[in-house]
């Protein structure tokens, strides 16, 4: 009983969660187009998260991740603002998060400084390299692409529902997609379970061959990518590219990596575990703002609510 | 008795009819204010003055701040649009939340902007008169130096609510035939605006030495004013009755007019009222009133040394 709750508690209570808000707002919640609208409002942290995912497996960490979305979407506004189409400034964006990410692991792998304090570092070298090109500015209005800022804003059309048309929004297609190649990469290849063996104890996973040093350099790149793709969804998403958008993603991936760790057997992160610590977060905002829950209530009730999931999982081991 | 009973079965479907007509009447109107900026000290002022008239009102107010995250601001208005509020207010730049705007609209779902910006999607936007703040400062220049005198303008082209506010007051010097614009000056804002204005006054006084060659600094906003007062008092010049205004009355500014030294006046916006200003429009579209204005503007408040500690 007590495994059983270990293992489920933060699945049970996702789904309690559900319930209180499809019984309190019967008519918005459990709907169709409030779910396609959660999907959008989730994407980008989503993406992140994914990519967060991939460094927690080896039990490591990147604090630098909303730093570096912010400063992909400063990139990408100021390559398009130049006259650059806009597929040259997404996939330069996305080559800066990918050796933002490549100078993490080096830092970590190549020259052995904590994650923690690497990449600490390297956040406030992304956020302040984010000031530096956009001098401090917010790059919105004309200066954005239009199709840019549409691309968010359209989706693939799934017909009619209740009279209205709906879509399923493209940001939503991305964090699907990028969850689904997260899955295969970590679940179905060598690759993967190499990195969750170097995360279950990385002096075997040494000894045994893994050529740990790479393994971790490429890992915390593709999380430098994730965050890069994540920043540019929100700088899609809003039209417009500021040096600080991205900050608020990293606590959050970060605390829905932690949930979803509460769900795996031996509190290592899994990738699907992760979408639903992100929907948690997603749906409390969601559901507590159709209730006209204060905005600041919400923050306490996140922050209660990890507490409580991993809080659950730690007291039945701590018996033993 | 037949008669009787009818009438009471009557009176009692008159009566119930009428208490779903004033249960209906009593239903709450919805309203949202949704702001990443809550923590500045503006956006306190509008919010606290929205409240005070919601409170009148007896409306359903719900405050959303989201601590500076633009794209949450969006994904608060897509849940209120599914929550079929009756009207959302929004304190942010309305090009950054399009998709917003476009949610609300499809729904039919007003929004109204508080000090926000202009746009098509916008009911109106209630923010404060840049063309009549620049005609507060630039009337006050021109009456204090009586009509004559050289005068130095701080403008910045690049930024549309500082370009209206050089337009207005090119307007009103150009309307005396004994004032001169010996300088235009656009300063370096990078730093913040002060020290880069500092530099470009220290140079227009070392340009012009003679005591009384200039009679005053319009500033199109604090920033400069502010650079403008530090020249002049280094350059020990502060005793020939130079008149410098700004616009924005920020504390740094009501600091140096209440100091009662050459930075004579600014202008303030009045953050209370347009909070009240938003809040009646919320009422006027809530009653079915179409607004014609998709501006609507606040008066403004000259600051002199007579009320800068206010």
């Amino acid at each position: 009983m007590q495994l059983f709750i270990r293992r489920y508690g933060t699945l049970i209570g996702f789904v309690a969660i559900l319930a209180f808000f499809s019984i309190m707002l019967p008519g918005t919640f459990p709907t169709a187009r409030n779910w396609l609208n959660i999907s959008q409002q989730v994407s980008m942290l989503m993406v992140v998260a994914a990519g967060m995912t991939i460094v927690m497996v080896m039990g490591d960490f990147d604090l630098s991740v909303g730093s570096a979305a912010s400063l992909a979407g400063i990139v990408a506004a100021l390559m398009m603002v130049a006259g650059q189409p806009v597929w040259a400034a997404v996939a330069v964006a996305l080559v800066v998060g990918l050796l933002g990410g490549a100078f993490n692991g080096a830092m970590v792998s190549l020259v052995g400084i904590l994650p923690f304090i690497a990449t600490l570092a390297t956040m406030t070298m992304f956020s302040g390299l984010a000031f530096v090109v956009s001098g401090g500015k917010t790059i919105s209005g004309r200066a954005i692409p239009e199709e840019f800022g549409n691309f968010a804003r359209s989706g693939l059309p799934l017909g009619e529902w209740g009279g209205v048309a709906i879509s399923l929004p493209n940001l939503s297609i991305i964090a699907i997609v990028v969850v689904l190649a997260v899955w295969v990469m970590l679940e179905q290849t060598t690759f993967g379970r190499r990195l969750y063996a170097i995360g279950g104890n990385v002096e075997a996973a040494y000894l045994s061959g893994i050529n740990v040093r790479r393994l971790r350099l490429i890992a915390f790149s593709l999380t430098g990518l994730a965050a890069a793709a994540g920043g540019l969804m929100y700088a899609s998403r809003v039209a417009s590219a500021n040096p600080v958008q991205g900050s608020g993603l990293m606590l959050n991936a970060i605390a829905a990596v932690f949930l979803g760790t509460t769900m795996s057997r031996h509190g290592e992160p899994r990738i699907l575990a992760t979408a639903v610590g992100v929907l948690v977060l997603g749906v409390l905002d969601n559901g507590l703002t159709q209730m006209s829950v204060d905005s600041y209530i919400r923050q306490v009730l996140v922050g209660g609510l990890i507490l409580v999931a991993v809080g659950a999982g730690s007291v039945g081991q701590a018996r033993r | 008795m037949s008669i009787n009973k009818s009438a009471l079965a009557f009176a009692s479907i008159l009566l119930a009819t009428t208490a779903i007509g004033t249960s209906a009447a009593l239903a709450q109107a919805k309203v949202a204010i949704v702001t990443p900026y809550m923590a500045q000290p503006g956006t306190q002022f509008y919010v606290e003055a929205f409240e005070a008239v919601a409170a009148e009102n007896d409306w359903d107010l719900n405050v959303i701040d989201t601590a500076g995250d633009v794209a949450a601001v969006i994904s608060r208005m897509e849940d209120l649009v599914v929550q079929n509020v009756d009207a959302i207010v929004i304190n942010v730049d309305p090009t950054q939340v399009s998709a917003g705007l476009q949610a609300a609209s499809d729904a039919g779902i007003p929004v109204i902007g508080m000090d926000a910006g202009a746009d098509p999607l916008l009911v109106t936007n209630v923010t404060s008169n840049g063309y009549a703040m620049a005609a507060e400062t630039a009337t006050y220049v021109a009456d204090r130096i009586k009509g004559a005198g050289n005068v130095v303008m701080f403008v910045f082209e690049a930024f549309p609510p500082v370009q209206v506010r050089g337009v207005v007051a090119d307007a009103v010097f150009g309307n005396y035939p004994d004032i001169e614009i010996i300088d235009r000056v656009t300063p370096d804002v990078s730093d913040g605006g002060i020290a880069d204005s500092r530099a470009k006054m220290e140079a227009i006084l070392a340009a012009n030495p003679e005591p009384g060659s200039i009679n005053a600094v319009w500033a199109a906003w604090d920033q400069p004013a502010l650079g403008a007062l530090q020249a002049i008092e280094a350059a020990g010049r502060s005793g020939e009755g130079i008149v410098i205004t700004g616009i924005d009355a920020n504390p740094q500014a009501r600091e140096a007019i209440a100091a009662g030294g050459n930075f004579e006046a600014s202008v303030a916006q009045d953050f209370t009222g347009i909070g009240t200003a938003t809040a009646e429009a919320v009422a006027r579209v809530l009653a079915g009133e179409e607004i014609l204005q998709t501006v609507t503007y606040v008066p403004t408040k000259l600051v002199t040394a007579a009320n800068a500690a206010e």
